[in-house]
């Protein structure tokens, strides 16, 4: 009796032996000869390359700390065992990851407090680009899906009030800016489909609603929403909040492609690259080979860029547009509206916008931002050089 | 990562049929070598060095055995030498910022100097900070040497002859990082004579992974609220914040330094080795003194051993009984680090345990368990105030933050800090009792098997969870959001 019991235990540790040592050895040589990536899609950089040994690197380190990098960067089955983490702290009851936050059906961003200090100097170039500038000028500032979707954060999570925000921006700027309400707009939309679940820009059904809720203002009728074909050109989109949480019980997103066949239509799209660089020309607005990739937002003109021209046969007036990318979803709804809308993206533009662009050349000036990235961008404050 | 790279090599030592000890000391020591290297490449020769001194230091007691004198200097060798290493490489800089600040003096540390020497004029390495860089595990080895020749000196051990034998026991790679302190005495045998099988492996990594989801699991998770409440202004914080942080600190350093000090037992059991437990669930200790006696025993017992009792102990009058305990309590605290906050925090405890000698122990006894186990708890609590705060001012203001001097008593950050954190707070809790084992332990009696069964399958479970833990840790998204 006593012999068969010692020889149980022994089976068992043998197991335990195995199975420990098993997978201690098998995960570097599955590591070691599967296939290497040299870009993370997901992560969005450059992964570490094998590292090459010398004195000097031995010396300083940096040797044994690459290929510790290089072990983590291409360890078997990453993103998965990162997905098991991810899993088991939701189970725990933690609903914040890499500063996205996990709410029922949608992830958003944390959002810290702004340095008032950096706005008030965007506030103030703004208003330095109104004086200088004899043209009438259009401010949306959008809230982002951390904002319309607040109650369902974690209790007493930390996250800015961009209402107050924006009241404050609005507050800050010109008389003579005319501030267009687009918070009201999505708040009262909530219920619909109006923000990513996974990415930080607003659907083109979002965009809408702020089309609809400037157009007046802006001076013109927005064409009814059902007057729009919608294709759904992907239902497969994980955007940059799926990469930071990894986090799979969220519902992937679709991308639409609103087509209006009743007016007028694109005739060229001018981008310019690089800055100083002459522009390429392209006949549609929509970049298709994104919907293939990752990053599908980028189907709405491409990546962010300097300068975009975007010419229509339309009879209206021409519109400069200061903007970051909520505007890519936005701008195919103006096309009706302007003969000429040209798109400046203050983070590529080296010193004066004026180098690019003369303001007294357009019939209407318009900025959109979202309130997230206006309140870290430090380049809107650019503008007061005129 | 490193444990994965490592672990071929610890096979070979631990399959090994015809147990041929020098051969596995030998592959233990290069491990040892490679595993420090790896760390400190530089300070290697500092360590090798070090190793030989103590090592010649032993050969010549033994040879002039009779000859007392010789014996002495011997010993005065090796402990100044290591006393030396820990004052140069841990202390300088410490003493010569609080001599610049008592004489508004400017010196600067001469190891920098002459390390700036070397580097303008011998070799480049690229060292140009101005701190000494403490070398990994220097606070470990030097203490472990040092056990080796004073209790030769003391006649408690034999010489050991074989210099890749002494060399693999001061480079015992499982825990010349972090502990515990192993002092020669305890693996004397060992070192010329020991087995490995099976089920010790398997008692082995059991222990290993039991400590590596202690300090991955455990502290790691519970480490980032202490992070991020740590680095918060503490004359604006809440009450309930203070709180959190610093029990989150409680927690994190108890499971971070009893997980190194596991996997380090785990990883000698599977070599053949009976490293001295380090840690006994503290947290639930009665008293400041029982406290110590399970808090870090190795080092508890290293001063005992190497400092009270040569001292005197308590045996030469009261008067020299507090000047004993005073001493080795200042030592004690500043062991932990080069700061007046270690040197205040050690002689904390040493006041505390002096009150309990005094009279205070007895009434504690006679207190119901959950009341003097919470004493002890809270008073460790503020103990942490001390030990990790930067600056003195610092932890008084922390401890102004604690009761109230910023008159808030909770906030949102609270909330949600302990909202969402409330889980792990639980389990750190739990895993601070013997509740589990004792709960294993009934289970056992019933069913018996299950409990055989289900433990490789919780150690497989826990390893891959760990696994998962670790790899995300390293998880890097460069999404600055490009709106």
């Amino acid at each position: 009796m006593h012999m068969k019991k010692t020889k149980k235990l022994n089976v068992v540790n043998l197991i335990t032996c195995i199975a420990f040592f098993g997978i201690l050895i098998a995960f570097p040589i599955v590591t070691a000869i599967a296939p290497k990536e040299t870009f993370s899609d997901i992560e969005n950089r450059t992964l570490q390359t094998m590292p090459k040994a010398s004195v000097k690197t031995i010396y300083d380190r940096s040797y044994m700390n690459k290929l510790e990098t290089y072990i983590s960067d291409h360890f078997a089955g990453r993103t998965d065992w990162i997905k098991v983490k991810t899993a088991v702290e939701t189970m725990a009851g933690k609903y914040e990851r890499n500063g996205i936050y996990i709410l029922d059906d949608r992830l958003v961003e944390k959002v810290s407090e702004p340095d008032y200090t950096a706005i008030d100097k965007s506030i103030s170039a703004i208003n330095k680009f109104v004086e200088n500038n004899n043209v009438p000028v259009y401010f949306m500032l959008a809230p982002t899906s951390a904002e319309i979707y607040r109650e369902q954060l974690p209790e007493s999570a930390p996250n800015v009030n961009q209402r107050d925000f924006i009241n404050y921006v609005y507050g800050g700027l010109s008389k003579a800016v005319s501030t267009i309400d687009v918070y009201s707009a999505m708040q009262s939309e909530k219920f619909d489909y109006i923000y990513y679940r996974t990415d930080h820009h607003w659907t083109t059904h979002g965009a809408y609603y702020a089309y609809e809720a400037a157009a007046k203002k802006m001076g013109y009728e927005p064409v009814p929403e059902e007057m729009y074909d919608i294709e759904h050109a992907s239902d497969e989109f994980l955007g940059t909040f799926y990469s930071k949480a990894l986090y799979d019980g969220v519902e992937k997103d679709s991308i639409d492609i609103y087509h209006y066949n009743g007016g007028s239509s694109v005739t060229d799209v001018l981008i310019t690259s690089e800055y100083g660089k002459a522009p390429e020309s392209y006949d549609s607005m929509y970049f298709r080979e994104y919907l293939d990739v990752k990053d599908k937002y980028s189907t709405f003109l491409g990546t962010n860029q300097p300068l975009v021209t975007i010419k229509t046969n339309s009879e209206g007036g021409k519109l400069l547009m200061f903007k970051d990318s909520y505007a890519h979803c936005y701008v195919p709804f103006l096309t009706q509206h302007y003969s000429e809308i040209t798109l400046v993206d203050m983070r590529y533009i080296q010193m004066s916008y004026k180098n690019v662009v003369n303001p007294e050349d357009y019939d209407q000036v318009m900025f959109l931002y979202n309130a997230s990235s206006f309140m870290t961008d430090v380049n809107i404050r650019k503008l007061a050089y005129g | 990562m490193i444990i994965y790279i490592l672990l071929p090599d610890k096979i070979n030592a631990g399959k090994k049929k015809p147990i041929v000890i020098p051969a596995r000391n030998l592959l233990i020591l290069l491990t040892g070598f490679f595993f420090y290297a790896w760390g400190e490449p530089f300070y290697m020769i500092l360590m090798l060095f070090s190793t030989a001194i103590d090592y010649f230091a032993g050969r010549f007691m033994a040879k002039y055995d009779d000859n007392q004198k010789k014996r002495t200097i011997c010993l005065l060798v090796s402990v100044i030498m290591n006393v030396g290493l820990l004052a140069i490489f841990k202390y300088s800089d410490f003493f010569i910022d609080t001599i610049n600040s008592i004489f508004k003096s400017d010196i600067t540390n001469p190891i920098i100097l002459v390390n700036r020497w070397i580097n303008e004029n011998i070799y480049d390495f690229g060292l140009t900070e101005d701190r000494v860089a403490l070398p990994i595990g220097i606070s470990f080895f030097t203490f472990q040497s040092m056990s080796y020749t004073i209790d030769l000196y003391l006649r408690n051990i034999k010489v050991q002859k074989s210099f890749i034998g002494f060399t693999s026991y001061v480079t015992l790679f499982p825990q010349i990082v972090a502990g515990p302190i192993v002092r020669y005495e305890d693996v004397a045998a060992e070192i010329n004579e020991r087995t490995v099988n099976i089920n010790k492996i398997s008692e082995g990594i059991g222990k290993f992974v039991k400590g590596l989801a202690k300090k991955v699991l455990l502290a790691n998770n519970i480490g980032i609220i202490w992070t991020q409440i740590k680095a918060m202004d503490y004359s604006e914080i809440s009450v309930a914040t203070a709180w959190i942080g610093i029990l989150a600190f409680t927690f994190q350093i108890y499971f971070d330094f009893s997980g190194y000090s596991d996997m380090a037992v785990g990883l000698g059991k599977m070599l053949g080795f009976n490293f001295p437990q380090n840690f006994d669930h503290p947290y639930m200790s009665k008293s400041i003194s029982e406290f110590w006696r399970r808090w870090h025993i190795t080092l508890g017992t290293w001063f005992r051993e190497y400092v009270y009792i040569p001292l005197g102990g308590n045996r030469k009058g009261k008067g020299k009984t507090l000047r004993n305990l005073l001493i080795v309590w200042g030592l004690t605290g500043l062991w932990h680090g080069a700061s007046w906050n270690f040197i205040l925090w050690g002689l904390y405890f040493g006041v505390l345990i002096i009150i309990e000698r005094l009279g205070w122990g007895k009434v504690l006894e006679k207190l119901p368990t959950p009341i003097s186990t919470l004493y002890t708890f809270l008073l460790a609590v503020f103990g942490w105030v001390l030990f990790d705060t930067n600056t003195l001012s610092d932890a008084f203001r922390y401890f102004g933050a604690m009761f109230g001097a910023t008159g808030v008593l909770a906030d949102s950050t609270a909330t949600y800090m302990f909202t969402t954190n409330i889980v792990i707070f639980a389990l750190c809790i739990f895993a601070s009792t013997d509740w589990f084992m004792t709960l294993v332990n009934l289970i056992k009696k019933k069913k018996e098997k299950f409990v055989t069964c289900a433990t490789p399958v919780l150690i497989v479970a826990m390893l891959l969870l760990c696994t998962s833990y670790l790899v995300d840790a390293t998880y890097n998204p460069f999404l600055y959001f490009r709106f």
